[in-house]
């Protein structure tokens, strides 16, 4: 069960999105995100629902990949739908005790469902497309203007990359800690909420303990070979804008231009 | 009554691009009473096939019985506990697994878990520290975070051996210890053998194998490639050269005497049969120097 945590997955591949320079992608989505919210009838959703199939089908991420993280917020976007479907007021189509549903709302409730489940997706083409460490990179490379202003660009970027480093190694550590109370008897799986609720503390207060002391040794380990962030490190590999950085810039600005133009139709 | 495992294939992942084959076709008797070691490299499979024992996994194909209980059938899905409790598994650093403020209350969290009273759970608390010669009352209310390393880890498989189990599985029991720890470990354990439960012990040490073991397996990439007393097995010298586990370092000093030109045999285990051996080639070879 814990497999399917899917977290800043990334899936090495070969496209046009692969290759993109991490900053470029970054801001791209940024761009992407105030298009979506941008656009307020439906010409311009439609546009922005063909944008996105198109940018997923250069991505070659197998389709798969996109409905797993979908269930994952299917609740979320339920949810979503149904209360702005529900709570909108307006004409009123169909009701039914204190239950309306508005005309109003159904518009409301298509614009937000669909806005969402774009969202997720665009985002994890993102980081399904970007392996963690160029990611925290461009990041850092994106933050590095507001140094001057006492952000902590490296360090939030460093502290990023080995959260995701040590996602898969708690997971880990996680399995085998239940494994072994399991084998003293420990029932993780039955019970109400309470009696679950207080299963868990055999497996929370080693995975924290353990979480704890790998963090120390990883400091001294980064202490003892001289590790001091930020100025005058050099990288591997130096991120570099090319041409197709700039077309996909200049795409961008065209899609937001084209966001706001769909406004006057 | 045994632990039966028989013709058990188990598959990580199964049917995805990343599934592994970590055991095929393994046919495996532990008899009440004995000490069974099994050795083999890193990823042979050997934790993989200790969590079948007391069905943390439930083999892909294949049979696991506990004392005629079949762990895949139905029947044995409401005897779980009854299971683990014949069959206490100590995994690797068990030390990693305490959570509790005390010691004893540690120690007391699987009989706990078999909803036993509190008087029986402090006897078993008692017995099992007992076993390992932790002092009860010195002992039962400090933090098991404060003690060494060692000591930690005799709470820890206290923890396992107050449930009482039939059948002891050991994964690398020693690792990380310091060699008095070791040494004194693997003592506390031949005891329990001695006093008549059953031991299973993981190892990478040939030499502990060779001195504690009755029986041993061999895994390799998942398969049983040899399986006999000690003395059998380690007689195959090549053929546990090539799968990598190698031999006792007694053996090894046998084998190399033997490449220099003495005349000695290589299939003794015990150290003062070793000692007699090489006496013995000595006193030969100084014989044919006066002829």
């Amino acid at each position: 069960m814990l497999k399917d945590i899917t977290i800043g997955q990334y899936l090495p591949g070969n496209s046009l999105l692969h290759k993109l320079d991490p900053r470029t992608k970054i801001l791209a989505v940024l761009l992407y995100m105030i298009a979506l919210f941008v656009v307020n009838n439906f010409w311009g959703l439609g546009a922005m629902l063909i944008l996105s199939i198109v940018v997923i089908l250069i991505s070659k991420i197998p389709l798969r990949f996109f409905f797993r993280g979908i269930k994952a917020i299917a609740f979320i976007v339920l949810l979503t739908v149904a209360l702005q479907m529900f709570m909108t007021p307006g004409e009123a189509l169909w009701q039914w005790g204190f239950l309306t549903i508005t005309k109003e709302g159904i518009r409301q409730a298509i614009f937000m469902g669909t806005r969402l489940l774009l969202l997720v997706s665009l985002t994890s083409i993102l980081t399904l497309t970007t392996t963690p460490i160029s990611l925290t990179d461009g990041i850092e490379n994106l933050l590095k203007p507001f140094q001057r202003f006492g952000m902590p660009a490296h360090e939030l970027a460093m502290m990023m990359t080995i959260a995701l480093r040590f996602i898969p190694t708690l997971v880990e550590e996680t399995e085998k800690i239940m494994q072994a109370q399991a084998a003293r008897g420990a029932d993780f799986e039955s019970g109400n909420l309470v009696e679950r609720a207080k299963a868990m503390i055999p497996l929370l207060v080693p995975l924290f303990l353990n979480a704890f002391k790998r963090a120390d040794e990883l400091a001294m380990a980064m202490e003892a070979r001289c590790y001091h962030g930020g100025e005058n490190r050099t990288r591997l590999k130096a991120l570099k804008y090319g041409v197709r950085d700039v077309v996909t810039g200049v795409l961008c600005l065209c899609m937001i231009a084209g966001a706001f133009f769909t406004r006057f139709i | 009554m045994s632990l039966e495992v028989k013709h058990v294939f188990y598959t990580y992942q199964e049917g995805s691009p990343t599934e592994s084959h970590a055991l095929q076709d393994i046919c495996l008797t532990v008899n009440e009473g004995e000490f069974l070691g099994i050795v083999g490299h890193t990823g042979s499979g050997k934790s993989t096939l200790i969590q079948h024992l007391n069905g943390l996994l439930k083999p892909s194909r294949g049979d696991v019985l506990v004392d005629g209980l079949n762990i895949n059938q139905k029947e044995a899905k409401g005897k779980l506990k009854e299971l683990r409790m014949k069959v206490g598994i100590v995994f690797q650093y068990p030390e990693y697994q305490l959570f509790e403020e005390t010691v004893e209350q540690d120690i007391a969290f699987g009989p706990r878990n078999l909803g036993l009273n509190d008087t029986e759970i402090r006897q078993r608390v008692q017995d099992a520290m007992a076993l390992l010669k932790l002092d009860y009352a010195s002992l039962r209310k400090q933090s098991p975070f404060d003690l060494s390393g060692g000591q930690k880890r005799k709470v820890a498989i206290a923890g396992v051996l107050a449930m009482q189990p039939k059948y002891l599985v050991l994964d690398e029991p020693t690792a990380g210890l310091d060699p008095k720890g070791r040494e004194e470990f693997l003592e506390e354990i031949a005891t329990l053998h001695r006093k008549g439960m059953t031991i299973v012990m993981v190892s990478h040490s040939m030499d502990d194998v060779a001195r504690y073991a009755q029986r041993m397996v061999v895994l390799d990439h998942g398969q049983i490639r040899l399986q006999g007393t000690p003395r059998e097995v380690f007689s195959n010298h090549a053929e546990l050269e090539a799968i990598g586990v190698g031999v006792p370092t007694l053996t090894k000093l046998l084998l190399e005497l033997k490449a220099k030109g003495l005349n000695v045999r290589t299939d003794l285990i015990e150290l003062h049969e070793i000692k007699d051996e090489i006496l013995r080639a000595l006193s030969e070879r100084e014989e044919m120097a006066k002829c």
